[in-house]
């Protein structure tokens, strides 16, 4: 077998061991006879050791061959003619994401298999997991911008899929509906990304876009900025940078290890990593560069403003991540690509080391506060009159929520219910139906 | 039309008329279901027929306008068949209705066979007819007037179209027909400014019947068919224009409805605009996604009608308002309401995504704007049907007795779920066919208008 062959091997082996862990339980699943725990538990695990195992054979392999980036074409021609690249593209950044990626939905589905023991949805958690990861995978290993796509969209539906775990009750629902139609945002952005590329370079080669000189040479700096605003948006959406932050404490309803490898760790991160890969584009842009460096300092501030006021752990914990995220968007717009990699990498994984210890850090306060018979928190209320504006502004995450309801969704609800009631005329002032609505109003 | 497309043709038209001559006849009861579900998959069998007897690699045995574009609508049209009278619950369908799903499965295949205009014609007026007819009681009086009103309409312009395109009176008369024959089809796919009768059948009639009308698409196939080879582009896309308007407000109204059937009906709404929009688009690319959006969005909404259908059935009319629970207790349908949803958003690794993706590119290549409102509509009908997901199936655990699906059932639904999976992972063979189609499209435009 030569190097090329191993590596494309050890790449299809990272995909295929989750697809196969997914459909082995997802299967039983859907045919009503679900997988006992243990059984499910161990297909996940054994499904994400072989795709770390294959990652860091491809990592081998690829730095056996030289390291320099490989482009690996896994399905041309997937729909017809070359329209669709099923294209991965091998690179330092791309295996670094993807191996920490899985690491740490390795580690979470290892903790959730207590954690969720005999809970309702044991098996729903799972699927949607793994499907996490192949999204990450396509995310991180993306060669072509429909590759990019798929994974975005798979990463953003298991995602609010997972914070309307607990469906039974409607607050997570809502919440898991509200995520998606930021996410949908930033789909819908990335589609337009995609579209544009396409119709500009004629090609929807990331290869391409993500080196500087293929950048510059299929595209002019006005292309470059419109396609590199829009990825900034995307990334926005998917990373809660203002103004899509307020989805982010609505998803803390998911459970603790989903907002662990999600909204500390992972899904989070997948906006700057996006951003890391496309800064040869950002880098043809002061635009966009001011854009991105902008949306991440003001982010920056909001969050840890936010951060310190906020009453319950996964908030506190998500608004700290969101600080680093914003910081890490500046370093990107500056173009300090290792500094920002290295920074996610250790924010993610701080992050998740936090999340999967709060609770047992939160149980052994209320027993030493049972112990000691009263609370060990010490809040003081802020003094003057600026600081208590400025302490209600924070715990209501400046009121972004309140705002995006009373501007935006209210007028919109408004507006198409007019609209609905004027279809309901027409049809009725239809002959022989005008005095039936008449009747009817 | 050749040898073998007539006896494709006479294949096909046995199993749905079998049913009608049963019903004739008298047969009734559990002896009459068996028949229909017997015929429907016979049906599916012969549409599939010539797949294997490798009848696509030379389509002209078919002697159709567009290449093999039948070998693969008449095929959608017996699954939409099969997938009726599969789901449909039993108190929801009685021996009429069932002999009536047949005559517009009949009606619709010989629509998408055959390559005569008047042909078309009476068939179009032949599916309004057998709606209507099912509309008959009382308590339909509204949904009955409203699409009469309509697709009568729709007819008259239909046969003035075809009669002016047809009797060679002259160029300019083609032209006028075409627009009327696009006229005609904007109203039977529900184009702004006619959209409003597609909800309103959804609301007030009986949704079963409004999806198996609506999810066929005879006015798309006649726009494509009669009316592009003699419309001038300017006209095509000022349809073009329309359709994307109307997908876009069609899917913004889904989004913020109360009521299940209604919100069904404006993602009627919306898909069909798409569809249209991209096959009156000057692009290939486009016109290849809106055929694979034309199987993949028909199949997709007629299921998700169904499944509203079968719930209502289980615990009558479904607000959108609040959530109505009972996921752990149909978790088979929440599952295939699932994957059908995908589909309609676009999801990878569903038809839809194929379709979508094709067409966004193409509408960008014809004009960004256009290509930004597919992305658009693409977005809201994404939230629309998830919101409609999250209404119907979660919330309460008690959320009634008797939820658990039939075998048929749970079989309809997991094969029109499989189906766009299937189609959505291997699309390869479904395309090259619809890339055919949407050449041969192509070839045909501005035809009519070169003629002395």
């Amino acid at each position: 077998m030569s190097p090329d062959e191993a590596l494309r091997t050890a790449v299809l082996a990272c995909f295929a061991a989750p697809a196969l862990a997914l459909a082995a339980v997802a299967a039983p699943s859907f045919f009503r006879r679900p997988l006992p725990e243990g059984r499910a538990g161990a297909i996940v695990q054994t499904g994400m050791l072989s795709c770390l195992a294959a990652l860091l054979a491809a990592a081998l392999l690829w730095d056996r061959a030289g390291g320099a980036p490989a482009v690996l074409a896994l399905g041309g021609g997937w729909v017809t003619g070359g329209a669709f690249a099923f294209d991965l593209v091998v690179d330092g950044w791309s295996l670094g994401f993807a191996i920490l990626s899985v690491a740490i939905c390795g580690v979470v589905s290892a903790f959730s298999f207590r954690y969720l023991h005999q809970e309702r949805g044991f098996h729903r958690y799972f699927i949607l997991l793994v499907a996490f990861v192949l999204g990450l995978l396509l995310v991180s290993l993306a060669g072509s911008i429909e590759v990019l796509y798929a994974g975005w969209e798979v990463m953003g539906l298991s995602s609010a899929l997972l914070v309307a775990f607990f469906h039974e009750r409607p607050a997570p629902v809502e919440s898991g509906f509200r995520v998606l139609a930021f996410y949908r945002i930033g789909d819908a952005c990335m589609l337009a990304a995609a579209a544009l590329l396409h119709h500009w370079s004629g090609s929807g080669s990331l290869a391409m876009l993500f080196s500087r000189s293929g950048a510059e040479a299929a595209l002019t700096p006005g292309h470059a900025a419109a396609i590199a605003v829009l990825l900034i948006a995307a990334a926005g959406a998917k990373s809660a940078l203002l103004p899509f932050s307020t989805w982010l404490p609505r998803a803390m309803e998911g459970p603790t290890p989903s907002s662990a490898v999600y909204y500390g760790a992972l899904s989070i991160h997948a906006g700057c990593f996006l951003l890391l890969r496309a800064s040869p584009l950002l880098s043809q842009s002061p635009l966009a560069r001011g854009l991105a460096a902008s949306a991440g300092a003001a982010t920056a501030i909001y969050a840890a403003l936010v951060t310190r006021a906020q009453s319950d752990v996964k908030s506190r914990l998500c608004f700290s991540s969101l600080t680093q995220v914003g910081i890490i968007f500046v370093e990107i717009a500056l173009g300090l690509k290792v500094l920002a990699f290295l920074h996610m990498v250790g924010n993610a994984c701080y992050r998740l080391l936090q999340f999967l210890s709060a609770p047992n850090i939160l149980h052994d306060i209320h027993e030493l506060e049972n112990d000691l018979g009263g609370s060990i928190a010490q809040a003081g209320a802020p003094a003057g009159a600026s600081a208590r504006w400025l302490y209600l502004l924070a715990l209501e995450r400046g009121f972004l929520d309140g705002m995006i309801e009373r501007c935006i969704v209210q007028p919109v609800a408004q507006a198409v219910s007019r609209l609905d009631r004027l279809d309901r005329r027409l049809c009725g002032s239809l002959p022989g139906l005008a005095r039936e609505a008449a009747d009817g109003d | 039309m050749g040898i073998e497309a007539l006896i494709w043709a006479a294949a096909l038209a046995v199993p749905p008329s079998a049913v009608i001559a049963a019903y004739a006849f008298g047969i009734r009861g559990k002896r009459f279901y068996i028949l229909g579900v017997g015929c429907a998959c016979v049906l599916v069998a012969a549409a599939l027929a010539p797949l294997p007897l490798r009848l696509l690699a030379q389509p002209a045995w078919l002697g159709h306008p567009l290449g093999p574009l039948p070998l693969v609508l008449v095929p959608f049209a017996a699954l939409l068949w099969l997938l009726t009278v599969m789901v449909t619950p039993t108190g929801r369908m009685n021996e009429a209705t069932l002999a009536r799903t047949a005559a517009v499965c009949l009606l619709s295949m010989g629509s998408f066979l055959t390559a005569s205009a008047w042909l078309l014609v009476l068939f179009w007026a032949g599916t309004v007819a057998v709606y209507v007819a099912g509309h008959a009681e009382p308590a339909y009086e509204r949904a009955r007037r409203v699409a009469a009103v309509y697709m009568g309409l729709s007819v008259i312009l239909l046969a003035a179209g075809v009669g002016l395109t047809s009797w060679g009176v002259g160029p300019a008369a083609a032209r006028i027909g075409a627009g009327l024959i696009l006229a005609a089809a904007m109203i039977r796919q529900g184009i702004f400014p006619f959209h409003a009768w597609v909800p309103e059948i959804f609301e007030r009639g009986r949704i079963g019947p409004a999806a198996m009308f609506g999810a066929p698409q005879l006015g798309t196939y006649a726009a494509l068919v009669l009316a592009a080879p003699h419309a001038s582009p300017a006209l095509l896309q000022t349809v073009s224009v329309l359709a994307l308007v109307t997908a876009l407000y069609g899917a913004l109204l889904a989004l913020f409805q109360r009521d299940a059937r209604r919100g069904c009906g404006y993602l009627f709404v919306s898909q069909s605009a798409l569809v249209l929009a991209g096959l009156d688009l000057p692009s290939r690319e486009a016109l290849v996604g809106s055929l694979i959006l034309w199987v993949s969005s028909g199949l997709a909404l007629a299921g998700l009608a169904r499944c509203v259908l079968v719930l209502e059935a289980r615990r009558g009319r479904q607000s959108l308002d609040r959530f109505h629970g009972g996921y752990d207790r149909m978790r088979v349908l929440a599952s295939c309401f699932m994957i059908l949803s995908l589909a309609v958003m676009g999801f990878p690794a569903t038809l839809g995504f194929v379709g979508g993706e094709m067409l966004v590119r193409g509408a960008v290549e014809t004009f960004p704007a256009l290509g930004l409102s597919v992305i658009a509509a693409g977005a809201f009908t994404g939230l629309a049907v998830m919101r409609m997901y999250f209404s119907l199936f979660c919330g309460r655990r008690d959320a009634g007795a008797h939820l658990s699906l039939l075998r048929s059932e749970g079989f309809g639904f997991g094969l029109a779920a499989l189906l766009l999976l299937g189609l959505g992972l291997a699309p390869r063979g479904l395309v090259r066919v619809l890339d055919r189609a949407g050449a041969a499209a192509i070839e045909r435009r501005g035809v009519g208008n070169a003629r002395p």
